[in-house]
């Protein structure tokens, strides 16, 4: 089970990493889209009610990486499609393969690619001003929460997939990403969204994910938001993998 | 105008083609392909077929030579010969999403025909590739082989001087195939020259009226069919021995009548016959005083793939193997 | 003339057929900047209180965005079909035709400009319910204009990058262009409320003209101004966008 599950997750992860033109718009998206975040809305900071930062970039850089890892499950999703419609996937299941290790594979596979995600943006940030206030457990717990974040993506995507079976659909739910990130107190804090993204926000577990992450980034670490993170995170990676195997079930049950 | 019927359909002169990492698919060729005739263009894949009629119909620019079509310089007046071709390429690539007489109509226009002044054409043409119950269908309902029928019908809706077909049977069940045939030799006799691309023997046998064998890049034969196979000489008889046990005494039997020749597959013996079917009595005669009993034996007539065997040391079908695509990637 | 105007009119109508024969295909390019509106307006709306920001409210400021940024992935989508052509070798079929290469330029890029009115139509009709205030006609039939240029400008460029690639897999390329050339202007604040940065490379990419072209009727009267200055920028978007599109077609084969 141990042994299948990583060399499927070898095998997915050397795909993604032999085909840098798939990986590369993961986070190039994001940094664009942080780059215009904070030259367009630096002076936001200075509202009122807006918490004290050192600038803009400290406060959006969780937002890009929870931005980056979302779209790394749906590229895990649609690499999953793929295999679907390509055939490896039947090859998979006709193998004594448990199914828990098909899913756990591409899953094991984007965690890898959501640590080297955060590790990007980190540097990026720094690069670029960003200062990491809770130094390097501060860094660690970004890590944590990223890695275990980018996982439950991951097997989100993986199940879309399963249910979907085709790589366009699963590209279609692109705009999606968008939608429960902007309903999250990610980009812009919770007490400054607008009704009714403030109610939405408040059960969104993206924003507990992305404020985790933003904690040691931007005040310094404090154990609740890096637990309630960590939860929230944790949650959607187990009710991702669990959905996923299930509908893997459905699936095989039709075939 | 009398000059212009004159003229060749198809003029190339040491025609090249090199692509990244001096890769020479076309070699320096030459051909002539006269108004009204079925030219074969054969040779295995690979060979530079594509890359040939590519730079033909001006979609690859020569690196090396000339080439002239219905009278104008592919390279130098590419609008000129574009007017007077018909093309149907080896994918048969279609819209799937538009239904076989939007394609026909779209065609005409891109070709400067109102569509409504070609409707009845377009109808016919239609109607002669036996798609008319499938025309109002979207074209990606349809098979493969009504796919190059339908080609085949929208390369001819502009009524063109020459017209190209690059492997037009390539994946085609028999009937399909059979079908395709019928329809190049109706064209010949309506007198629409034909430049035909194709790696089956049998084919360019039943179809064209002149022959060019490509191999690597280079013409290594041309000439009629039946020229071609004479060329290569006499029939030649395959025998199957009832022991084969001493097959090396029973070719020096055989040697005496003809040239021995590489057996081709399942059979022991083969041997060329110098003076036609009048060597097989004393053949068998001298095999049978040798003390061989013969359990098979057939009389085969030169065919094109002699002719390769003989230009190249190689047999048409399987050469492909050996050599890589020369797909048409742009430099 | 009456051939070419036919060949680019039978050009346009097959591509609309990927809206019109698979309207589920389209479906999450016409939502897409509808959702990145109303995005952008939940989580950034409290920028509007922001001193010296030029509209009352942050979602009529946006919606312009919204029109040029689906303007902008329909070109992007022009491409990424004509990729696809290549691949497939449908373009071979166009390149075979006797006509001009810019007519067949103006065929491919032509329907993007028609496609591109449904996304912003989409988007308007939302942002219409949700109380932005109606700007006019003559604003609208302007900011469509506009639109439609930049639609063009994309496709132009696109095509560029299909003719260079030939393969779909330059998608990214050919959307992060037109993703930077329409956020990277004075999408979420005035020029004034940029950063220093931002505002030296706003002020020099061309689309922040065409974006201040069309929000001007949105947050206030339309005037001369404000509109040449976005005419001139497509102008120049496409004419230099398209020169390269036509190079690129002529050197197919070279």
């Amino acid at each position: 089970m141990r042994a299948a599950s990583v060399a499927l997750a070898r095998r997915a992860l050397r795909n993604s990493l032999r085909r840098p033109q798939f990986l590369a718009p993961l986070v190039l998206f994001p940094t664009l889209f942080l780059a215009v975040n904070v030259g367009g809305l630096e002076q936001t900071t200075s509202l009122e009610g807006f918490p004290r930062v050192d600038g803009f970039l400290d406060f959006q850089l969780a937002a890009a990486i929870t931005q980056s890892l979302l779209l790394g499950g749906v590229s895990a999703g649609i690499a999953a499609a793929l295999d679907i419609e390509g055939g490896f996937f039947d090859r998979l299941v006709a193998c004594p393969t448990p199914r828990l290790a098909i899913v756990l594979g591409r899953v094991l596979a984007a965690s890898v690619i959501a640590a080297l995600q955060v590790v990007y943006f980190l540097v990026v940030g720094m690069i670029f001003g960003a200062s990491i206030q809770g130094g390097v457990v501060g860094v660690l717990s970004v890590l944590a929460i990223g890695i275990v974040a980018g996982t439950g993506f991951g097997a989100l995507g993986v199940m879309i997939a399963l249910r979907a079976r085709s790589a366009s659909t699963v590209q279609g739910i692109f705009p999606l990403v968008f939608v429960i990130l902007f309903v999250s107190s990610a980009f812009f804090p919770a007490n400054l969204l607008s009704s009714p993204a403030d109610v939405v926000a408040a059960y969104n577990p993206l924003s507990y994910i992305a404020e985790g992450m933003r904690q040691p980034i931007a005040f310094g670490n404090a154990l609740r938001p890096l637990l309630e993170g960590l939860a929230a995170a944790a949650a959607v990676a187990l009710a991702a993998t669990g959905l996923a195997v299930l509908s893997l079930r459905g699936r095989l049950r039709q075939a | 105008m009398q000059y212009h019927r004159q003229i060749a359909a198809i003029e190339v002169i040491g025609l090249e083609r090199e692509f990244k990492g001096a890769i020479k698919a076309v070699d320096g060729i030459d051909l002539e392909v006269a108004r009204g005739e079925v030219f074969g263009f054969l040779g295995p894949n690979g060979a530079g077929k594509t890359t040939t009629v590519r730079m033909l119909v001006t979609l690859l620019r020569p690196t090396g030579g000339h080439a002239r079509v219905a009278g104008f310089d592919v390279a130098d007046q590419p609008a000129e010969v574009r007017r007077r071709i018909g093309v149907a390429l080896q994918d048969a690539a279609l819209d799937p999403l538009m239904t076989g007489s939007e394609l026909i109509e779209l065609q005409a226009t891109l070709h400067g025909i109102a569509p409504r002044s070609v409707r009845a054409r377009g109808a016919e043409l239609i109607e002669r590739v036996g798609l008319s119950r499938a025309a109002g269908r979207r074209v990606g309902t349809y098979s493969g082989g009504m796919r190059r029928r339908l080609d085949l019908a929208m390369a001819l809706i502009h009524e063109p001087e020459v017209l190209f077909l690059d492997e037009p049977t390539t994946g085609l069940d028999p009937t399909s195939r059979l079908t395709l045939w019928d329809e190049v030799r109706r064209l010949r006799d309506e007198g629409t020259t034909v430049f035909l691309t194709t790696q089956y023997l049998e084919e360019a046998d039943q179809l064209a009226d002149r022959l060019g064998i490509i191999a690597a890049g280079r013409i290594v034969a041309g000439g009629t069919p039946a020229a071609l196979k004479a060329e290569v000489g006499s029939p030649h008889l395959d025998l199957v021995l009832a022991d084969r046990a001493d097959l090396e005494r029973a070719r020096e039997v055989v040697a005496a009548f003809g040239d021995h020749r590489p057996a081709s597959d399942g059979c022991h013996l083969s041997v060329g016959l110098a003076h036609g079917a009048a060597d097989i009595a004393p053949i068998l005669r001298a095999l049978d005083d040798a003390g061989f009993g013969v359990a098979e034996l057939e009389l085969k007539q030169p065919t094109l793939d002699d002719v390769f065997l003989a230009k190249t040391g190689e047999h048409l079908e399987g050469a492909a193997e050996s050599e890589p695509e020369a797909a048409p990637e742009l430099v | 003339m009456r051939d070419d105007l036919r060949t680019i009119g039978a050009l346009m109508r097959r591509g609309l057929n990927e809206i019109l024969r698979v309207p589920a295909g389209a479906i999450p390019g016409v939502l897409a900047p509808t959702i990145f509106m109303l995005g952008l307006s939940a989580a950034f709306a409290e920028a509007a209180r922001l001193p010296g920001f030029s509209a009352d409210d942050f979602r009529t400021f946006i919606v312009p965005v919204g029109m040029l940024q689906g303007a902008g992935f329909t070109g992007a989508a022009t491409g990424i079909n004509l990729a696809r052509d290549i691949e497939q070798g449908w373009f071979d079929r166009l390149m075979l035709a006797p006509a001009k290469r810019p007519v067949l330029l103006a065929g491919v890029v032509g329907s993007a400009c028609l496609r591109c009115l449904l996304p912003a139509s989409f988007l308007l009709i939302v942002a219409f319910g949700l109380g932005v205030s109606w700007p006019g006609v003559g604003a609208l039939a302007l900011a469509a204009l506009l639109i439609m240029g930049l639609a063009a400008a994309a496709a132009c460029y696109a095509t560029v990058l299909a003719l260079r690639f030939r393969t779909q897999q330059a998608a990214p390329l050919m959307q992060v262009g037109t993703f930077v050339a329409v956020l990277f202007t004075t999408a979420y604040v005035p020029r004034e409320l940029l950063a220093d940065w931002l505002r030296a490379i706003a002020d020099v990419n061309p689309v922040t003209h065409v974006l201040e072209g069309v929000r001007q009727g949105f947050v206030g009267d339309v005037t001369w101004a404000a509109t040449w200055p976005a005419l001139l920028a497509l102008a120049g978007l496409v004419a230099v966008f398209g020169a390269l599109a036509v190079r690129g077609m002529r050197r197919q084969g070279f």
